[in-house]
């Protein structure tokens, strides 16, 4: 899986990076632990962004509603049913998905930019119904000190949890991008008219990859309740969409481990300009300029290709 | 019986008429989004920021003069010319070298510069509420249908209204730049090969864009209380707007703007306590009817 | 090979910066870490909470501080965002090692930070969010609200107005949790104390509606006789500059908390409308007492305006923790809380105690109607009545009830 991440040293710099994560908790302090754990998750919704954005070429402009939803759906089963945590986490992504399969259809008439503007005017009715349904959502102030099971319930355990199940999603992203399928989606995504041509159903693909996209930021909306204990709505509102894509830009886009990248430079920005200035934004918005201007590829992506000219 | 009897109430006209008026500020803001997405395919998040340095601008030259009606006068001219130079130097110093870039890079970027604008919004004037007052002219209210009030400041949203609009169609048709930038919309490698400087084009046509945010910006501030935060809740209406009108149709954002604003104004007299619900549920059906929009789109 | 060795050391070398970078704390300061939002229209309110909070605090170390300490703080802007409010407030606590927290605005930080708070066992003061919540159905012993919530200020305006002759009322608010907790909170205190009031109709609109004429001239349709206007932030000035325009605040009365309120007059200047019935906490120039006069001449001193009744919540905050580790007599968290308990300390607007059942400040709340003034570029509150917080506060076991367990 590694190898293709970062070219032939990847298998190398991989298991390094895994065996680093895993000892990370014998010497680190807990809020890096935390803060890693957020990464982590945030990396995966940026990740499966990608996996739409990137590698299907599908302009999904409010990604967030699929995250939020999750998190809700975990947040919910938790605390509105009397029936197990571990069911909240798989019907919370089940619900982004299939969420993510109904707005598809609605949208996935239109094309390029019609189709981002559709999804964002449809996602921002969720959110709509969410910030407005008061008695099932707790309404714009959210639902707040929800219960964990006790096996994740500590900082440390809460970030093995949510390290298994990003690496895990990972992987099956990983694969389903070198599959069959992942090819004739990014077919569709360069030359849509030709991959029809060859018999390739290019609006089932790219369905298909929106259903994936919206379950695994399903998951990692779920991670989220995990670290945090908490659900918002802000969790949904498009300026957090905005955000994600900005991971990925960051990291790099068509590089599979740029998102994560990208994930892990916007939390440590954010969390280190913050603490010397309550002009967080500003800065952020300046970088994120330069970052456009002058690494159109992202830092990942501006780094292989340094490395690709140098082969 | 009370859902019938509303539609005949005196409220009813008195209703319409309100809705209108706020249609104007959204069409006049919504005009300068379809254009700049129909002629240069930059969906501008920071539409939103220019509408509230507009206001912001508004309260400072009102300020400075005194705040009664000379300011507000000279306000409404120098606000939009404010944020037209501001929307100038943007385009011309960075704009103009992305051009060539994907639909998403222009996006994330103009959301980044809202970021900035944001925050530099609070540097200059402070956290503090402001305030533009109606000027004189303007203050109170005349009485319509069944003693209704309709406050003065409103008659003269409706009157700006047609008058943008007219300003915009002599611009666009009658204008040889107006010509220039539609066909430019359609197709700018063949404008470019008749040897018209497109990049001119492309700049001018954003700079009267903003200047519209501006203008909105300007003619909303003394209804409301300039702050903050007033950019995020109005880009989202202006996208939507857009979208049902048809992407980078100004008269779509005109049908838009209208749709918007008396859905939403009959919404509250049929049903006050969901009255927000009405303009999402049209934008809905419109889509479902018409995906790509009501008129037809530049692209 | 060489490769991972390079990679090893690279990673070790970054795991010992962030290690270095996280500082402990120096042991002879008691600081205080702020999580609120000072971005956005809101900041209109945190900013003088954050002022009051700097005056309290400056003269308490100028003074030598306390047990021999003195209070730092360190502020963080979280931009109305509940999910970057709650990370702030871990970062303040495990990296800044802050003893006590403090903010915010936002309700839903306020709830996030005070479940975090909780697990921490960190003292928690919450200024100036206003949800009924923080203290009842979330409440715990480690947070603190030193403002008024919903249901008082509910309460206090239903006090006042059960006495009114009205009997046509219409609610209209902005469309969420604190415009509807504000609203349920009048009107059902009102129709207990006075059974005779009737609703007519009710109108929503979505928060940050620029434009509530079309509202209005539908309220107005219907013409009750008294609205309750539950609006917050920006949308307080919003609705009074649209009752002025369409003649509403000359027709009908109506009724907004913090309506008379500095924050919600100052940018109006003249222009702001007459009549409008409204409850605060805190109002500079009333009472006119020596102790309020001495407060607010300090803070136009420093700060070059006149406090909002926010002000006074983070100048309390300051002067309760200082109090109250005077009281533990050391620096103990449970004995801080302890101390807290029940702990009376005089204030510009009288004595203030902290409750021991919820942990909730006792305010007086100041009813009153608004009105120009020749001295003031704007509009004051004028026949003001004083509501003693014994007259409306909820009691002890209407707040726990809520608590689970």
């Amino acid at each position: 899986m590694v190898q293709s991440i970062l070219g032939g040293k990847g298998r190398v710099w991989g298991y390094g990076g895994i065996i680093v994560l895993i000892l990370l908790p014998l010497f680190l302090p807990r809020f890096y632990i935390y803060l890693t754990s957020l990464i982590l998750l945030y990396g995966l919704f940026a990740t499966s962004l990608n996996f739409a954005l990137g590698y299907g070429g599908i302009y999904q402009f409010h990604h967030a509603v699929f995250y939020g939803v999750g998190a809700y759906g975990a947040a919910l089963v938790i605390t509105k049913t009397g029936l197990s945590p571990w069911l909240g986490f798989i019907v919370g992504p089940l619900a982004s998905a299939l969420l993510s399969f109904v707005m598809g259809l609605i949208c996935i008439r239109l094309s390029k930019l019609y189709f981002g503007m559709l999804q964002i005017s449809l996602g921002s009715l969720v959110w709509a119904v969410i910030y407005r349904w008061y008695g099932l959502t707790g309404g714009d102030d959210g639902i707040h000190g929800i219960p964990m099971p006790d096996i994740i319930a500590t900082p440390n355990s809460a970030y093995y949890f949510t390290l298994i199940v990003t690496a895990a999603s990972l992987f099956v992203i990983h694969r389903m991008i070198k599959s069959p399928f992942g090819s004739a989606l990014q077919g569709v995504r360069d030359n849509a008219v030709r991959s029809e041509m060859i018999g390739v159903n290019v609006k089932r693909h790219q369905l298909a990859a929106l259903v994936i996209a919206g379950f695994f930021a399903g998951v990692s909306g779920a991670l989220f309740v995990v670290v945090d204990t908490t659900v918002f709505p802000d969790m949904l509102f498009w300026t957090f969409s905005m955000e994600v894509m900005i991971m990925c830009l960051l990291g790099g886009w068509f590089t599979f481990m740029g998102p994560m990248l990208g994930a892990a430079l916007i939390v440590l920005l954010r969390t280190f300009i913050s603490t010397f200035t309550v002009y967080w934004a500003l800065f952020l918005g300046l970088i994120l300029m330069f970052v456009i201007f002058f690494l159109p590829d992202g830092v990942l992506g501006f780094f292989q290709k340094k490395m690709k000219q140098k082969n | 019986m009370d859902f019938i009897y509303s539609f005949i109430s005196p409220g009813f006209l008195s209703q319409i008429l309100v809705g209108l008026s706020r249609t104007v500020i959204l069409f006049i803001v919504a005009s300068g989004l379809s254009l700049i997405l129909g002629v240069l395919r930059i969906p501008n998040v920071f539409h939103g920021s220019l509408y509230m340095i507009g206001a912001f601008m508004s309260y400072t030259i009102s300020v400075a003069f005194g705040g009664g009606d000379t300011g507000f006068w000279l306000a409404l001219i120098g606000a939009p010319i404010g944020v037209a130079l501001i929307s100038l130097v943007i385009e011309r110093g960075l704009f103009q070298y992305l051009y060539e870039r994907e639909h998403l890079m222009l996006i994330l970027f103009t959301f980044a510069i809202s970021l900035v604008f944001g925050d530099l919004v609070k540097l200059v004037w402070g956290a503090e509420y402001k305030s533009v007052p109606v000027p004189q002219v303007f203050q109170g209210f005349v009485s319509l249908f069944g003693g209704l009030p309709f406050p003065k400041y409103n008659t003269f949203l409706l009157f700006m209204g047609p008058v943008v609009a007219f300003a915009l169609w002599l611009l666009v048709t009658k204008t040889k730049m107006g010509k220039i930038s539609q066909a430019a919309a359609v197709d700018r490698e063949m404008v470019g090969a008749v040897g018209i400087n497109v990049s001119w084009v492309f700049a001018t046509v954003f700079v009267i864009g903003c200047l519209l945010a501006g203008l909105g910006g300007a003619l909303v501030a003394p209804t409301v209380s300039v702050t903050l935060g007033m950019d995020h809740s109005l880009i989202m209406e202006g996208f939507l707007i857009v979208i049902i009108g048809g992407l980078g149709n100004i008269w779509g954002a005109l049908l838009g703007a209208l749709i918007f604003g008396l859905t939403q104004s009959l919404g509250i007299l049929i049903w006050p306590q969901f009255g927000i619900v009405f303009p999402y549920c049209a934008v809905i059906v419109v889509l479902l009817i018409r995906p790509t929009g009501l008129l037809k789109s530049t692209w | 090979m060489k490769k991972t060795t390079f990679f090893l050391v690279f990673a070790v070398l970054f795991a010992g910066c962030f290690i270095l970078s996280h500082t402990a704390s120096a042991a002879n300061t008691i600081k205080v870490g702020i999580v609120d939002t000072f971005s956005g229209p809101a900041s209109t309110y945190t900013l003088d909470v954050l002022d009051g909070f700097k005056l309290a605090i400056e003269k308490i170390n100028a003074k030598g501080g306390v047990l021999g300490k003195k209070i730092e703080y360190t502020t963080r802007d979280e931009k109305f965002k509940p999910d970057i409010g709650a990370a702030m407030a871990k970062e303040l606590v495990l990296k800044e090692n802050v003893d006590i927290l403090m903010g915010t605005i936002n309700s839903g930080t306020a709830l996030a930070v005070s479940e975090f708070a909780r697990k921490e066992k960190i003292p928690f003061f919450v200024t100036y969010s206003k949800s009924e919540k923080i203290i009842g159905e979330k409440g715990h012993r480690y947070v603190f609200n030193m403002n008024e919530n919903t249901e008082m200020a509910g309460r206090a305006a239903a006090v006042a107005l059960a006495k009114k002759p009205f009997v046509k009322y219409w609610i209209a608010g902005d469309d969420y949790e604190y415009g509807h907790a504000i609203a349920d909170a009048v009107w059902n205190n009102l129709k207990r104390l006075n059974p005779k009031v009737q609703q007519v109709g009710q109108s929503w609109w979505k928060v940050g509606e620029p434009d509530l004429t079309p509202y209005i001239t539908q309220i107005m349709a219907a013409k009750p006789d008294f609205i309750i206007v539950a609006t917050g932030g920006a949308s307080m000035v919003n609705f009074q500059k649209a009752a002025k325009a369409t003649g509403l605040s000359q027709k009908i009365p109506f009724y907004q908390h913090t309506g008379t309120e500095l924050g919600t007059l100052l940018s109006q200047g003249k222009d702001a409308p007459e009549g409008v019935y409204g409850t605060s906490n805190f109002l500079f120039y009333f009472p006119d007492t020596p102790a309020n006069k001495a407060f607010v001449d300090e803070f136009q001193k420093a700060y070059k305006r006149y406090p909002k009744a926010s002000a006074i919540v983070g100048y309390m905050t300051g002067q309760f923790i200082a109090e109250g580790f005077k009281k533990a007599g050391k620096v103990d968290k449970e004995a801080f809380i302890n101390a807290l308990e029940g702990l009376k300390i005089d204030s510009p607007v009288g004595p203030l105690a902290i409750r021991a059942c919820d942990h909730q400040l006792e305010l007086p709340t100041y009813f009153g109607i608004t009105k120009k003034d020749t001295k003031y570029p704007f509009l004051v509150s004028t026949e003001n009545q004083i509501i003693a917080p014994k007259d409306y506060m909820p009691t002890c076991e209407e707040v726990l009830k809520h608590r689970k367990k």
